[in-house]
């Protein structure tokens, strides 16, 4: 586990609460997450780990009602979605959406351009551009016709999830959230995808893996393992808790939490 | 239609001009007749459902008499894309030599339609007449007030690779535009039209294009609508596709008052195929009406209609597809997909696929969806630092793509997207993206 003291502070959920159709999703959630660290947020179908990854990304659909979120500091739910992303925020998607007629390295050209300018920083050269995007292809082993796709054009869901990857590389975030990465990935795929996420595991970034099966994280260790349910987080711990949690299930944790 | 309307539609001044003859004293007679009737029944109205989505009421007080200038309007030619192979050029109906250019290739005849009215017509006089229903009022206007026109013939087993260009210009008032297209028997042919006029221009026109293809013939043929923004276009397209033929037809419109389109297909024998791609772009208060007619009458026939289409402000648009299997025609495989893009609260599109199937074994699908911007899509896009305004432009431009990927030439591709781009209000910010 990582416990430099000197890590930065990434990410501080206060009381965060949520809801999307006046049905209420997330209830008072708390999270503090320092840079250097992985943690990986579990929980059953329905318990909102879903929409924690999508209101932490700025998705306009939800209404949030309480709480508040700090992104390096900064108050992170006042910015729109692009703002956050410009800021170093990166959601990789549970269904990455196709977008034929956008052509993949121009949307990840024009991502890494609008972060650049953020920084104050000019816009990237083209040539070394696509240097780098092939650098990183290769390390997530993707096919060159990548190149002259659509954006997920025609993808499998393996390719989809590897193309999330490779913009996260692409475009190095200080927090990475990774919303069930690993759903509907092969074993193949998956080592692939897990190995892209490990060679990105820096003291300076934070990644928030979110996950339904304990699978991911044979291959990806968290330093902490926390268990969403009804809305909050129930239960936190580490690497060995996901282990506990796919041995016995969740249930426990609730009555566990409704003796405390 | 009541007395004071009849007396000042654009009809009435086609009683005074005179009749060219077609030097066939039958078909001179029949078109004589044939005015009459027109100027009697009128135009139909939204009472007929033929007309239900695309009014006449545009042009109910426009002059439709045949417009004889034949004057040259320059800059229309130079905002003509760039162009490969032989180009003709026709000013109101009427082709103009000195700018018409490149050379015809090998195998493919032209005839000005002048020459075929010298000779006996009869066996093209079906070609040339139309019947007094509302789904052919506006053919047989032009039937009966096409002046000039040209046909196009390509020789068997003749198969020219650079395509054959026809721009259709219009200034005012009437124009009629007559094509006929006959390709023999494995014979290729890239046809491309472009209809223009400038934004004063009040014309209003009305081309028919009659399209034969022989045993295993081939035909891309690509309409580009770029007409002025007080024109108006009804063009009737009918195609015959013979075995093993196939017919290629894509229709841009992005440009007119209002256009419509009415395009019929009949897949005449065995092994015929046709695809049908259109794209809509219905801004400002545009309309734009696109009317297909498939006909499937022989067994292992084909056909795939791809219509896009994007409304804005005020614009309108409508997309009436209508699929029929006919008895017999079985292991016919057809597919049929309408998508379209609101913008506005005020813009609107009416997609209605229809299918009538009479025969067993078949396979046909149809699909229609009219809706906004994906806020999902959208949301990917800003969260990979796209803003707003350029993710939604980007989007709206990638909508476009189903159909503009179809063009094959990349100079007309280029064309039309830089027309789409310049109907988008945030287009600088998305030309990077599409360069």
């Amino acid at each position: 586990m990582t416990t430099n003291t000197q890590n930065t502070a990434i990410l501080e959920i206060k009381g965060l609460s949520a809801e999307i159709n006046g049905r209420a999703i997330l209830k008072g959630l708390d999270l503090h997450v320092r840079s250097g660290e992985v943690h990986a947020i579990m929980g059953p179908n329905g318990a909102g780990k879903s929409t924690l990854s999508q209101v932490l990304a700025g998705r306009q659909s939800y209404a949030i009602t309480a709480g508040s979120v700090l992104f390096r500091g900064e108050d992170l739910l006042s910015l729109p979605a692009e703002e956050r992303a410009r800021r170093g925020l990166f959601l990789g998607f549970q269904y990455p959406v196709e977008i034929p007629g956008v052509n993949n390295v121009y949307l990840l050209k024009a991502a890494l351009n609008a972060k650049r300018k953020q920084a104050g920083l000019a816009e990237v050269d083209a040539f070394e551009f696509l240097g780098l995007v092939r650098e990183k292809m290769q390390l997530m082993q993707m096919d060159e016709s990548f190149l002259s796709r659509g954006v997920n054009e025609g993808f499998s869901g393996g390719e989809k999830k590897r193309n999330e990857i490779l913009q996260m590389a692409v475009l190095e975030p200080v927090l990475a959230i990774l919303d069930e990465t690993d759903s509907g990935l092969d074993i193949d795929a998956l080592k692939v995808v897990a190995n892209g996420v490990n060679s990105l595991r820096r003291h300076d970034r934070a990644i928030l893996l979110v996950t339904h099966y304990q699978r991911l994280l044979d291959y990806i260790t968290p330093d902490y393992v926390h268990v969403l349910m009804d809305g909050k987080i129930l239960k936190s711990g580490t690497a060995t808790l996901a282990h506990e949690l796919e041995a016995r299930g969740y249930d426990w944790v609730r009555e566990e939490a409704a003796h405390t | 239609m009541n007395a004071e309307l009849k007396s000042t539609h654009g009809l009435a001044p086609l009683a005074a001009v005179p009749l060219v003859s077609t030097g066939d004293s039958s078909h001179d007679a029949w078109r004589t007749a044939a005015r009459g009737r027109l100027i009697a029944g009128g135009l139909p109205t939204p009472r007929d459902d033929a007309w239900k989505y695309s009014s006449l009421n545009l042009i109910q007080r426009r002059d439709l008499s045949p417009c004889t200038d034949y004057s040259v309007p320059a800059q229309l030619l130079a905002s003509l894309p760039e162009r490969q192979g032989v180009t003709f050029v026709c000013i109101n109906g009427q082709l103009i030599a000195e700018l018409s250019s490149g050379a015809l290739p090998a195998g493919v005849r032209y005839t000005p339609l002048n020459d075929l009215f010298d000779s006996p017509i009869g066996a093209m006089q079906a070609r040339l007449r139309a019947d007094d229903s509302a789904d052919q009022r506006l053919k047989l206007l032009n039937a009966v007030c096409c002046t000039s026109g040209v046909a196009f013939d390509v020789s068997a087993h003749q198969t020219p690779v650079e395509p054959v260009h026809l721009v259709h210009i219009a200034t005012h008032h009437g124009h009629y535009p007559r094509t006929l297209v006959t390709l023999q028997a494995g014979s290729r042919l890239n046809l491309i039209e472009y209809y223009l006029s400038m934004d004063d221009s009040n014309s209003v026109s009305v081309p028919v294009t009659d399209i034969q293809i022989e045993h295993g013939a081939a035909l891309q043929h690509t309409t580009l609508g770029l007409a002025g923004a007080n024109s108006v276009v009804y063009a009737d397209v009918t195609a015959h596709v013979g075995p093993d033929a196939s017919y290629v037809h894509r229709s841009l419109e992005l440009g007119g008052l209002a256009t419509r389109l009415d395009l019929k297909v009949h897949l005449d024998a065995r092994g015929a195929e046709a695809t049908l791609n259109g794209l809509l772009l219905a801004d400002k208060t545009r309309q734009i009406d696109i009317r297909t007619s498939m006909e499937h009458r022989a067994p292992n026939t084909t056909s795939s209609q791809t219509y896009r289409g994007v409304a804005n402000d005020r614009g309108r648009g409508s997309y009436d597809g209508k699929v029929v299997v006919h008895r017999g025609a079985a292991k016919s495989d057809s597919r049929q997909s309408s998508r379209n893009l609101l913008l506005g609260p005020k813009a609107e599109i009416d997609a209605r696929p229809q299918l009538e199937i009479n025969a067993d074994d078949v396979k046909c699908s149809h699909g229609a969806t009219t809706g906004s911007i994906d806020e999902e899509v959208l949301f990917y896009l800003l969260s990979r630092g796209i803003d707003h305004d350029t993710a939604r432009a980007l989007l709206i431009f990638a909508f476009t793509d189903d159909v503009i990927a179809t063009l094959t030439d990349p100079a007309l591709r280029h064309a039309v997207e830089k027309r789409v781009l310049a109907s988008l209000p945030t287009a600088a910010l998305i030309r990077d993206f599409v360069q």
